[in-house]
């Protein structure tokens, strides 16, 4: 589940322990100083486990984009449009790096080369408007941030 | 008047509401504050350094910052200036361990310098904490969800930002919806979390600790308590904010706890805070 969905970034081996349905990359360092007690969050937090789907957590896509070269480039005004859930269209598009081909996954990067989140390969990058559909973006904090707002004010 | 104004003239202080400044603490993990600065600028962000700590801003604009990329990059976070200081005094470059971690502004503030041991009892406010981890990008922090009495290992630092009333500046007519058995009810846990806390750190360790309260039942006398009960000594630190008040309500304190700092709304401009420097002898 976590190594398929490394794989489409890199050939590197991901190893990691599993909190719960939470996946978290191996650290001896770490190990060496946490508590005997269950920790429930542990390092470098890579994802989760939800209805049988790896969904990759933003820790992880940075340091995916740290060793890999799939990844897409995008200028201000795509940086914007791309953390609003919208499809990325070719002229929001800086350069590309890696495979162009439709199908592919790619990490979107802003002109900062930080990551935003990631996304698929829609269309031909010189020639069609779509080019990159969101698959996760950043934006999904202010989402996570409103529920446990609401969540406070009705407890 | 109200009991507590009444108290606060009786160490001596006319209190006055103040408007407080937005702040932000920049992530220097993945920024520096003056690159952070240009692009908020860019932004029409009105920036301003907070001069008594390392890398925050007061910040203005017409619009909520955090819908811009910046903030959930997490390339900043939302904390007050006084809640800033408390990581800077206690100076982390051990493992640390910080002892009620969420909402996680100083755990995050910590990861900057040193790996962190998180600690938080109650589920719903641990899940806030997780996310600020993750939008930060933190790597280097355990977090448990559990009560600080169950942890049973030594640390050479500790932060012990203790849940505390609040204050006035805090919370709409905080004064009418607290009481000093409130205060009293409080002040006990803190002493219960302290003498725990202090049982962990290790000989010529430091624990700060600090609070938004500004009432001396939930600071000078637990810091008394500690003097009382453990083998510390109040350390002299450099930030703003007054002495720590060593005579009030007919009670004499030791006076090193002078070297505290209180931070008043109304001299300060920030919220009230309390800080305590401990060192175990």
């Amino acid at each position: 589940m976590l190594a398929d969905f490394a794989a489409k970034f890199t050939k590197e081996e991901i190893p990691f322990k599993k909190l719960g349905n939470k996946f978290f990359l191996e650290d001896k360092n770490l190990e060496k100083i946490k508590l005997k007690q269950k920790e429930k969050y542990f390092g470098i937090f890579l994802g989760e486990e939800k209805e049988d789907t790896f969904i990759p957590s933003f820790v992880f896509l940075e340091w995916l984009a740290e060793r890999s070269e799939e990844k897409v480039f995008v200028k201000d005004i795509g940086e914007i449009d791309f953390l609003y859930g919208k499809t990325l269209r070719s002229r929001h598009i800086d350069h590309v790096e890696g495979e162009t081909k439709i199908g592919f996954l790619k990490l979107v990067q802003n002109i900062h080369g930080e990551n935003l989140g990631y996304g698929k390969i829609i269309g031909d990058f010189t020639k069609t408007e779509q080019v990159i559909k969101p698959k996760l973006d950043r934006g999904l904090f202010l989402k996570r941030e409103k529920k446990l707002k609401r969540e406070e004010e009705k407890a | 008047m109200n009991i507590f104004t009444e108290r606060y003239k009786e160490m001596g202080e006319e209190i006055e509401f103040v408007k407080l400044r937005k702040a932000i603490r920049v992530n220097t993990k993945k920024i520096s504050p003056e690159k952070l600065q240009v692009r908020l600028e860019k932004k029409h962000v009105e920036m301003e350094r907070i001069p008594f700590v390392k890398n925050g801003f007061w910040v203005k604009a017409k619009f909520n910052l955090v819908s811009t990329p910046e903030y959930l990059l997490g390339l900043f976070y939302f904390q007050e200036a006084a809640a800033q200081i408390p990581v800077e005094v206690l100076n982390p470059i051990a493992l640390t361990l910080d002892c009620c971690a969420a909402p996680g502004g100083k755990t995050t503030q910590i990861a900057e310098y040193a790996p962190v041991i998180a600690v938080e009892s109650d589920k719903e406010r641990f899940v806030i904490l997780e996310n600020n981890m993750e939008r930060l990008g933190l790597r280097n922090c355990i977090a448990y969800l559990m009560d600080l009495r169950d942890v049973d290992k030594k640390f050479s630092s500790i932060l012990l930002d203790a849940p505390c009333s609040g204050n006035y500046m805090l919370e709409d007519n905080w004064m009418q919806k607290n009481s000093l058995k409130r205060i009293q009810e409080r002040a006990e846990k803190q002493k219960e979390l302290l003498a725990h806390a202090l049982s962990l750190l290790e000989k010529d360790g430091t624990l700060v600790y600090s609070t938004c309260s500004i009432e001396p039942e939930e600071n000078e006398f637990v810091i008394q308590f500690a003097l009382d009960h453990f083998p510390v000594k109040v350390e002299k630190i450099n930030c703003i904010g007054d002495p720590g008040l060593t005579k009030i309500f007919e009670r004499k304190l030791d006076p090193s706890i002078a070297n505290c700092r209180r931070l008043w709304p109304h001299k300060t401009n920030t919220i009230g805070f309390f800080i305590a420097r401990l060192r175990k002898c």
